[in-house]
């Protein structure tokens, strides 16, 4: 999807479906398999896994609790392949062009600003995690609970860190509020159709709780 | 004690390394300009990294360190005493050699990269493995540590040392040359035989060679000693 609006707002109807119900995830699974091009970037299995296997594991303990474990796996797994999905497939500048487009260079700005640092983040966190990774391994640490938690407190210390130098940055450069962008975009016939359906399915499980509701 | 690298092929992002070649034990210098694929062939070397194509044997090897071009890429510790005993080193002496004992307590990431890479390189020294694969040693140093590095790996009395630099001014004595050229690497052979082809040269060595002197090795000190000679 070439569009980020329609991609953003087919993602934000697909999620909230996926998250009221199994059948609006599996509707959204489908979506995702016959909207996405196969040309469309998407995050590589090493990194998805142990996403997965988080939610799986979330999954395992609301099941032993007496919760509905397998229905939780469904939904929030098809949230994290839109998740994944809107991730790589978001290009640079894409989430400032629409917050500008949404809501005007002031506050438009601003939130589109802050999203788009937000998505330049998980990519230096990513990178960081892959060289921590290999300091382990250079130092012959085997990863372990030990390990794993001083680590991780550095690579927030060191995110919070880079979030004061950007600001920094951003006010030496005279940054104060809001920005100029005239963002431009394209559509495509065959976009809008994916979105309306997305939008159709999204009403699937609102329908289905009405009927609950009704039954109630 | 050798690495043998066997017509090794690897490519990424449209880059391809291809070379052949032994390390045995001594100091060789890989030298090319940045973006030659240095640091690629140092992962290879270290394991790091699998060739598409070809093989890394490593015999009698029993122990590997690569340092990193960038010393904050392998910070792991929270304190600068915590990242030296990460080495599953003692602090102490650590410290003592890298001189930062009064920054003991300090976050790594508030010491300058130069002081970072003083603890690496001390580090690594300390840990004394048979093969050291030293990544742009020299970066973000001064001249008096570059010459302080210099003089720990000439003390490194065995294993082997292969250094990848494109430094231009301080370098220590090295046994071998190397060169990476447009992501091949290219064996010029032992010193000094191999100064005269080395296409990378300090500007030094060229003045040198231009006049008719003949080096022992590659350091500053080794051509003022051959201009000396000839003028003698």
């Amino acid at each position: 999807m070439q569009d980020p609006r329609l991609r953003f707002l087919s993602i934000a109807v697909l999620s909230l479906a996926s998250f009221l119900s199994v059948w609006g995830a599996l509707g959204a699974l489908v979506w995702l398999v016959v909207a996405r091009r196969r040309t469309d970037a998407m995050l590589q299995p090493r990194v998805l896994l142990p996403l997965f296997a988080m939610v799986g594991l979330t999954a395992l303990v609301s099941a032993w609790g007496g919760g509905n474990g397998l229905s939780y796996f469904i939904r929030m797994s098809v949230i994290l392949l839109l998740a994944a999905w809107a991730y790589a497939a978001t290009a640079e500048g894409e989430a400032l062009a629409v917050a500008v487009w949404a809501f005007g260079n002031r506050a438009g700005f601003d939130i589109g600003l802050i999203a788009e640092m937000g998505l330049a983040g998980l990519g230096i966190i990513r990178e960081e995690i892959e060289q921590v990774g290999l300091a382990m391994r250079l130092k012959g640490i085997r990863p372990g609970l030990r390990s794993i938690v001083p680590l991780a407190l550095n690579l927030v210390i060191t995110e919070i860190r880079r979030a004061d130098e950007v600001a920094r940055l951003l006010t030496v450069r005279g940054y104060t509020a809001g920005g100029v962008v005239c963002p431009r975009f394209q559509t495509s016939l065959n976009e809008i159709l994916a979105s309306i359906s997305a939008f159709l399915l999204g009403l699937l499980p609102a329908l289905l709780l009405r009927d609950v509701f009704i039954l109630v | 004690m050798r690495v043998e690298l066997g017509e090794v092929v690897f490519g990424r992002d449209g880059f391809c390394l291809r070379g052949s070649g032994t390390f045995g034990e001594g100091v060789h210098l890989v030298s090319g300009p940045v973006g030659s694929g240095k640091s690629t062939l140092a992962l290879l070397l270290a394991g790091l990294l699998t060739p598409d194509r070809g093989t890394v044997r490593r015999q009698d090897v029993k122990s590997v360190l690569l340092l990193l071009q960038f010393p904050e890429h392998q910070v792991t510790a929270p304190t600068v005493a915590r990242e030296a005993a990460s080495w599953g080193l003692a602090p102490d002496e650590v410290l003592a050699l890298a001189e930062l004992e009064e920054r003991a307590d300090d976050d790594p990431f508030h010491l300058s990269r130069g002081e970072l890479k003083r603890l690496t390189l001390a580090c690594a020294f300390i840990k004394c493995p048979d093969l050291l694969l030293l990544d742009e040693p020299f970066s973000s140093l001064d001249c008096e540590t570059k010459r302080w590095v210099c003089g720990m790996i000439e003390e490194r009395g065995s294993g082997t040392t292969i250094i990848f630099s494109h430094e231009q001014s301080v370098l220590p004595r090295v046994d071998t040359i190397w060169e990476m050229e447009d992501g091949a690497l290219i064996g010029r052979g032992s010193v000094p035989g191999a100064i005269s082809s080395w296409r990378h040269a300090p500007a030094y060595l060229t003045y040198a060679l231009e006049r008719g002197a003949q080096p022992e090795n590659i350091r500053l000190s080794d051509a003022r000693e051959a201009l000396c000679r000839i003028r003698d």
